[in-house]
């Protein structure tokens, strides 16, 4: 009888193997499907405009011409757009994360008068689309306020808890945490700002992190609010560098994924440097709602 | 929630300063919602019962700008109906994908992280970076598809430049992007208790049963999740629109989003593009209710696990 069991153990042992073996053969199918697009824009990058054109096209470029970035950086002013974007998205990150915090602490550990109804609004405004409010929001700003060209309509509104959404999570957040280290530190005679600063926002790194991701791939990923509130080419960001430059050059292929690729580097590297973030961060939101 | 009223007398004191905190905690918060949310939202109503252009002062039409746009607008109606198209494309494309690509992943196999930084990493890139790129791939002659296409001995497509084509091929770059939806996934996955699986096992329950009856009634709750998410981002659609297509070819990309701009921001007629982005309101709150309303009747839900 054990020797059947152990049979079975065994053979299914054996079939787990290869069910994972097939699997790992579909991972690395699905993985270069996933990645193809990204080399075939490089390698575009590489070639001149006559290989792009051949038939069969080439896989990997006969010779690699990292002179077409020269060119494109020409007239594809990336290190001025790069700047540009971070003068938006760095203020934007931290503002957005900090004050989302200084609310999500308020709702999560304070009682104050009017709360149940501050925390609906709040609430509220999560369902509200950002779609609805750019109009009145666009009129406000150049015609209330004469702001026009300028990083401001896009930076300030991360300076007012940085969306519904991330002061959600940051509440979710600072409830999980047991209430008896708050305690223990008032008994020591801590202040409300001072448990926020040296016990609350240590332990909700992480969520202070997904925060700060989720405003920068919000600012990484907008076009339409960038193009109505900039002009002006010198305070062109990434995504309208990229717009502009591709409606110039609509036929030179190369010069165009260079330009691509070029504004694809940030992203990937940011992505590596803090891609234990990424992933604990993106899992917890998942997880938390 | 409200225990303001239950505390007792004595710790007033202590309390108002509690609230004091609170309500410096709050600024922020509060200039948001008045400023930002719902004063622009009153703004959006108000602005949408007038004709004004920006030149001159807003004069009020009533509901006139609503009734144009149901009966004579020339785009709205096919604007709704590509919006929709997309936006369903889209999600059960990149649901599909995700959920695929993350079962995939949660089996015990060598450098799964780095696999999951490969199908993660799309979502990261700028979106305008990415459809410039994917144009190239789609390009109506040597692009990389059409290569495939001759390859196997079809006709050539036109992709983006090709009205029937291009939602379909906008919306399989959504999927691309889906990484997120991914790691999503994943961590559920790897949420779902092992035991329910070994039971399932020792009454011989094979792997297509136990995916239907332990997995996906443990992955619902995420499942509903990653729909309202992706639900919503795709159906205020614009950027490929804006960066590659202008609502082209012909009107087969003009996304709600994509009016509302240009009946603003190109026309200038503020008061219509109000009404319009009610109406976009009106139809992402129907398909967010829609979803609410069904979920409880799929949503699995492990008893005193709510939150």
């Amino acid at each position: 009888m054990s020797e059947v069991a152990y049979g079975r153990l065994k053979s299914k042992k054996r079939r787990t193997r290869t069910m994972n073996m097939i699997t790992l053969v579909a991972v690395v199918f699905f993985a270069i499907l996933a990645l193809f697009p990204i080399w075939w824009i490089f390698r575009t990058s590489l070639m001149t405009n006559a290989e792009i054109y051949r038939y069969p096209p080439a896989l990997i470029p006969g010779n690699w011409l990292f002179s077409n970035y020269e060119k494109t950086l020409e007239i594809f002013k990336f290190w001025k757009y790069l700047w540009n974007t971070m003068l938006i998205i760095v203020p934007s990150c931290l503002a957005g994360t900090f004050t989302a915090t200084l609310c999500g602490y308020a709702f999560a550990r304070l009682r104050f008068r009017g709360k149940n109804l501050i925390w609906s609004l709040c609430i509220g405004s999560m369902l509200l689309p950002a779609m609805v409010t750019l109009i009145p929001l666009y009129i406000g700003w150049t015609r209330g306020l004469g702001v026009s060209d300028s990083y401001w309509p896009l930076i300030l509104p991360y300076f007012c808890g940085g969306g519904a959404f991330n002061i959600f999570l940051i509440r979710q957040f600072i409830m999980s945490i047991p209430r008896e280290l708050d305690q223990a530190a008032t008994i020591d005679g801590a202040g409300y700002f001072q448990i926020l600063f040296s016990i609350i926002m240590p332990a909700i790194r992480p969520a202070m992190i997904v925060v700060a991701l989720f405003i920068f791939i919000g600012l990484w990923n907008d076009l339409l609010q960038q193009m109505i509130y900039i002009n002006s080419s010198d305070k062109y960001t990434i995504a309208l560098g990229l717009t502009n430059f591709r409606g110039q050059l609509k036929s030179d292929w190369s010069m165009t994924m260079a330009a691509t690729c070029l504004s694809f580097a940030p992203g990937v590297i940011f992505y590596l440097i803090g891609q234990k973030y990424f992933v604990e961060g993106i899992t917890l939101t998942g997880l938390k709602n | 929630m409200e225990t303001v009223n239950k505390l007792p007398k004595r710790r007033s004191r202590f309390h108002s300063s509690e609230a004091r905190v609170a309500y410096i905690c709050l600024i922020p918060a509060f200039f948001g919602l008045v400023f930002l949310t719902y004063l622009p939202l009153l703004g959006v109503l108000g602005i949408s019962l007038t004709n004004w252009t920006g030149l001159k002062p807003p004069e009020f039409i009533g509901i006139e700008n609503y009734i144009k746009l149901f009966t004579t607008d020339p785009y709205i109606k096919d604007s709704i109906i590509t919006t929709i198209y997309f936006a369903v494309l889209s999600v059960i494309g990149s649901m599909i994908y995700s959920l695929f690509i993350a079962m995939m992943l949660n089996r015990k196999i060598p450098a799964r992280s780095f696999f999951r930084a490969v199908f993660y990493i799309p979502y990261v890139l700028p979106a305008v970076a990415i459809y410039v790129g994917w144009s190239w791939l789609y390009e109506g002659n040597f692009g990389f598809f059409n290569y495939l296409l001759s390859e196997i001995g079809l006709n050539k497509i036109l992709f983006i430049a090709d009205s029937s084509f291009v939602v379909p091929s906008l919306s399989l770059i959504s999927v691309w992007l889906a990484g997120n939806l991914i790691v999503i996934f994943l961590a559920g996955l790897q949420n779902v208790p092992n035991v329910y699986h070994e039971a399932a096992e020792m009454d011989g329950a094979n792997s297509w049963q136990r995916f239907l009856h332990i997995t996906l009634p443990c992955m619902t709750p995420i499942i509903f999740y990653n729909l309202l998410m992706s639900l919503i981002a795709n159906l205020q659609v614009v950027t490929p629109a804006l960066a590659l297509t202008n609502g082209g070819p012909g009107n087969s990309t003009r996304f709600l989003t994509y009016l509302m701009y240009d009946q603003a921001f190109v026309n200038y007629k503020l008061g219509y593009a109000c009404a319009t982005t009610l109406i976009i309101f009106a139809i992402l709150a129907g398909f967010t209710l829609v979803l609410f309303k069904t979920s409880n009747r799929w949503i699995y839900n492990e008893g005193g696990e709510d939150k």
